[in-house]
């Protein structure tokens, strides 16, 4: 575990990412495509652990965002770079799409109230699907389409049966988040970048109105150029080097997991219920039904504003919320096969608007802030924006001929068909000892995980990587198994491995070790 | 490496019901069976239930889990029997088909003539029953906890809340206080404990360790480690009661929330469950919908003893080699068991008529005391038993001659009640039926 975190910080570097979250590493990754002088601090055990690890995985089209923002307009060009951000990485994107299903839930009661039969039929049925594709169409979204109430039950059997009508959005895309967060930061390592676990910022120094360093809690690095991608800290990190006046208020949102055996044909895309603006009681584009890349339904997410940026929890409430939200849309949602339930804190700032631009007030600091959904869509748009930013305060423009454009990615045994299968057991017999039962997962893809670019150094790590303990016994049967790989190969005690690193152990003593200090403690007294 | 394996039986699992259905299959005459375990040792869970109280049907003494799975490791080991470990079954067929995987053989495709499914069940987590709160380390499952207390030698928590009063959970309470850690409490959403009545005393009221019926854990609190739990009272309907709340400060949560039974490979070969048990429906020869896969032990439903678990293993062990070599066809409709007053559900859930005498394990909805448990056919009841209570968490076990089973399957209605025992009746059915 100590290995790897401890490795000497720097003096220097040209550039310095605050934040391993998906910006950070992808705005590290393409840093290094023109110089591998660049670091990333993370004061967490591992990268992509805040908003990267717990949201719906949607890379969204646009559609849902405020006309006019720069949320739209990133959103909108990030989707459509995906297919290109995603090159080389290997990791699995699809696009699945988005279908907008319109009932009369869609309206006010009080509004449908005043309207005739044939009027309200025409607002389900014609006027509302029209002037969603018009909003989409306005902010460049092409190829909506719009679908009868037939089309939509075709399409998607488990919609209630009061859609009227629907929006099919064939843009909307499904990546993994922190399986796209590790292999950016692996390609940026590939490439020269370092990424610093358990590293806090504490403080950036600033001389004569420019950035001068980054001092953390181990040590001090100079720098003349920072980029603040710290998520929900960002503002914080931004007072430090007094580039900032943005308020970041934490705001969770809450996501409910299902079983994929059970579920991986519930949903073909993901699955939206429109509601006519000013129907939404919270800020949120509302949530849906999706699938994730890997098959699981997934119902949600919730809004929730909370005081604490670390607060993570799922409510009582927001469950409840989620199953009647979601017992409207999905008569039949298999309520029994939920395997998970997991909240990210989203980051908005006030205005609900992103934040990317260079201090005006201090040369070399770069905020990329306010980045809550649709983050991960926009995140190619994002990158190429905060270039631009990047290259005007020293990042060469000439891109380097040496960089590495192919991240080569373990395979998954639970994907090979059987000859690839025999093919790797033959050549490390780990391949074939099975380590998690549900997700069929190998010691060879555990020991890859430990081993890689970008080290697992934790479960949750390990988890991330490979998909150990995230099937419906989530962790029963393998936890221990993989305590024990992690500690021979860190070389530490089991009793050192963590969930989520300092302060999260998996074990708190060897047995008879309770036991062994209370006599102790009597012996002395 | 991907040469067909074609013995005459698989066995899928290698805790009590594998090792006892292969053994049985064995005498029953079969030459070439294959247990595929996909742990690193047999005997399943047993190995790590090193308590007593197994045993006393099957040997007539109370033995520990490792004793009890000893006497059939012993025996497997001493047969022909193929052992294959630390392999895991990846897909099974309807036409009995398999594709395993271990690290030496590699990927095996298998052909047996059957398969006895013996795969036995996981714990329920707390997101199955839906704990809101945070995701911290040392949030554990009983049983897990067990393994890693009793097999791995080390201690998932020091101070110790207990969700659910169900053996496993009452067993690790004790087993948590003999280490020198500290046991709050087992806390019980239902109004009355879900365990057997001498797991509560000999490992709750032994050691001082507070039971709290109608209670259940309401929040996880720790970002990182669990640091507390939110407990609450519930209502008759189980919801938590606003303003009961109280913050208990521990470092672990142990749930015994419930068992189900592993049927993933049972779906992949298209066999048919009972959404009561959560396992295979099964007819009295442990045979499932799909012709020549057998099941037994937790697998169809999660029994409360071993000694049950060995009985329906040495069946389908023996069904399974009757298959095999021939001696037993397959009946055309099978008589589907109806579960009468207060039962939740019989297994086996149909009799084909294969004039044996037949062991019908059942649950029942609520608690009662003094009834009669039965079995009937058009209202004339074929087999009773006097119980002094009925709970359910405790199974009832009512046996059957082959003589009055063929009269239910000549009037097509056979059901499973329980009946409250009254004065009239007290001469009893048994008296009443005769010796048969």
């Amino acid at each position: 575990m100590k290995r790897r975190i401890h490795l000497e910080l720097p003096d220097s570097a040209q550039a310095i990412v605050v934040g391993a979250g998906i910006i950070g590493c992808a705005i590290a990754r393409e840093i290094t495509r023109y110089t591998p002088d660049v670091l990333v601090l993370e004061k967490e055990n591992d990268v992509a652990c805040g908003a990267s690890k717990a949201n719906n995985a949607e890379v969204h089209s646009g559609i849902g965002e405020e006309a006019g923002t720069l949320k739209q307009k990133l959103n909108v060009r990030g989707n459509r770079m995906y297919d290109e951000f995603v090159k080389g990485l290997g990791v699995d994107f699809k696009r699945q799409g988005l279908l907008i299903v319109v009932t009369p839930r869609s309206i006010l009661p009080q509004v449908a109230e005043k309207m005739s039969p044939e009027e309200l039929d025409d607002l389900l049925r014609v006027n509302i699907p029209r002037g969603i594709v018009a909003y989409g169409e306005a902010a460049g979204i092409e190829g909506l389409r719009i679908l009868t109430r037939e089309e939509v039950l075709e399409r998607e059997p488990n919609v209630t049966p009061e859609v009227v009508s629907g929006v099919f959005d064939p843009n909307y895309g499904l990546v993994c988040p922190y399986k796209l967060t590790i292999a950016l930061a692996e390609h940026a390592v590939m490439n020269g970048a370092r990424i610093f676990c358990n590293t806090e910022v504490v403080g950036i120094r600033v001389v004569d109105g420019a950035v001068k360093g980054v001092i953390t809690n181990r040590g001090e690095i100079s720098t003349s150029l920072v980029v603040n991608a710290a998520g929900v800290f960002a503002d914080e990190v931004a007072d430090m080097a007094g580039a900032g006046g943005f308020r970041i208020h934490p705001r969770k949102g809450a996501t409910l997991l299902f079983d994929r055996q059970v579920t991986s044909e519930y949903v073909r895309s993901s699955v939206a219920l429109f509601r006519m603006p000013g129907m939404k009681k919270e800020r949120s584009k509302g949530g849906g039904a999706m699938p994730t890349v890997e098959g699981n339904l997934q119902l949600g997410p919730t809004a929730v504003e909370v005081d604490d940026k670390y607060d993570t929890s799922v409510s009582a409430e927001e469950i409840e919320e989620i199953f009647e939200r979601f017992h409207y849309l999905f008569p039949n949602f298999p309520k029994d096969a939920v395997i998970s339930a997991f909240s990210g804190v989203r980051a908005p700032t006030h205005e609900e608007d992103f934040i990317i631009e260079p201090s005006d007030r201090v040369r070399g600091f770069v905020n990329v802030a306010g980045i809550q959904s649709p983050g991960l869509a926009s995140a190619p748009a994002i990158v190429e924006m905060v270039m631009g930013f990047l290259h005007e305060l020293g990042i060469p423009r000439e891109p380097r001929p040496d960089f590495k454009s192919l991240r080569p990615a373990t395979p998954r045994f639970a994907e090979l068909d059987d000859k690839e299968r025999n093919r790797l057991i033959k050549m490390d017999p780990r391949w074939g000892n099975i380590v998690c039962r549900c997700e069929y997962v190998t010691e060879a893809e555990v020991l890859a995980a430990i081993h890689s670019l970008v080290p697992a150094r934790d479960m949750d790590g390990v988890k991330r990587r490979t998909r150990t303990g995230m099937g419906r016994c989530q962790g029963g049967f393998c936890g221990h198994r993989v305590a024990g790989i992690l500690a021979r190969e860190l070389g530490v005690p089991v009793t050192e491995v963590t969930k989520s690193g300092e302060g999260s152990p998996i074990y708190l003593a060897e047995t008879k070790g309770f036991l062994r200090t209370e006599r102790a403690r009597h012996g002395q007294g | 490496m991907a040469k067909v394996r074609k013995p005459e039986l698989v066995v899928i699992g290698a805790g009590p019901a594998g090792l006892g259905a292969a053994l049985a299959a064995c005498e029953a005459g079969l030459k070439d069976v294959m247990i595929v375990e996909r742990d690193v040792e047999l005997g399943g869970i047993l190995p790590q239930c090193i308590h007593d109280g197994f045993g006393s049907m099957v040997f007539g003494e109370t033995l520990t889990g490792p004793q009890y799975a000893q006497r059939y490791v012993d025996r497997v080991e001493g047969s022909d029997i193929e052992v294959k470990l630390n392999t895991m079954v990846l897909d099974l067929r309807a036409d009995r088909s398999l594709t395993a995987v271990n690290s030496r053989d590699g990927v095996m495709e298998i052909k047996p003539k059957a398969v006895v499914l013996a795969m036995g069940c996981r714990e329920r987590t707390r997101h199955q029953i839906l704990i809101p709160g945070y995701r911290p380390a040392g949030v554990i499952c009983a049983g897990a906890a067990q393994r890693d207390i009793n097999i791995e030698g080390l201690m998932p928590g020091r101070r110790v809340v207990i969700l659910g009063s169900g053996d496993i959970g009452l067993i690790m309470a004790r087993r948590f206080a003999l280490e020198g850690a500290e046991v709050e409490g087992v806390y019980e959403i239902m109004d009355h404990p879900g365990g057997l009545t001498r797991n509560l005393v000999q490992c709750l009221y032994d050691y001082d360790i507070p039971l709290h019926l109608s209670h259940t854990v309401t929040f996880i609190h720790g970002r990182k480690r669990v640091e507390a739990v939110t407990v609450s009272r519930v209502n008759d309907n189980l919801k938590p009661v606003p303003g009961t709340e109280r913050l208990v400060l521990c470092d672990a949560l142990v749930l015994s929330v419930g068992l189900i039974p592993e049927n993933e490979l049972s779906k992949r070969a298209g066999v048919l469950l009972d959404p009561a048990t959560g396992g295979p429906v099964v007819d009295e020869n442990m045979e499932t919908s799909v012709e020549g896969i057998f099941a037994c032990g937790n697998v169809v439903n999660v029994f409360d003893l071993v000694d049950y678990v060995t009985h329906t293993a040495e069946i389908a062990g023996r069904a399974a080699a009757e298959y095999v070599l021939g001696r037993k066809e397959r009946k055309g409709e099978a008589l589907r068991l109806r579960p009468g007053r207060n039962v939740r559900f019989v297994v086996p859930q149909l009799l084909s008529g294969s004039e044996k005498e037949v062991y019908f394990y059942f649950r029942v909805s609520r608690p009662e005391r003094a009834v009669r448990a039965q079995l009937v056919t058009d209202g004339t009841p074929l087999a009773a038993r006097k119980v002094r209570m009925v709970r359910p968490p405790e199974m009832v076990r009512l046996r059957a001659d082959p003589e009055r089973l063929k009269e239910a399957l000549s009037r097509g209605d056979l059901t499973v009640e329980v009946l409250p025992e009254d004065k009239e009746s007290e001469r009893g059915p048994e008296q009443r039926m005769g010796k048969g």
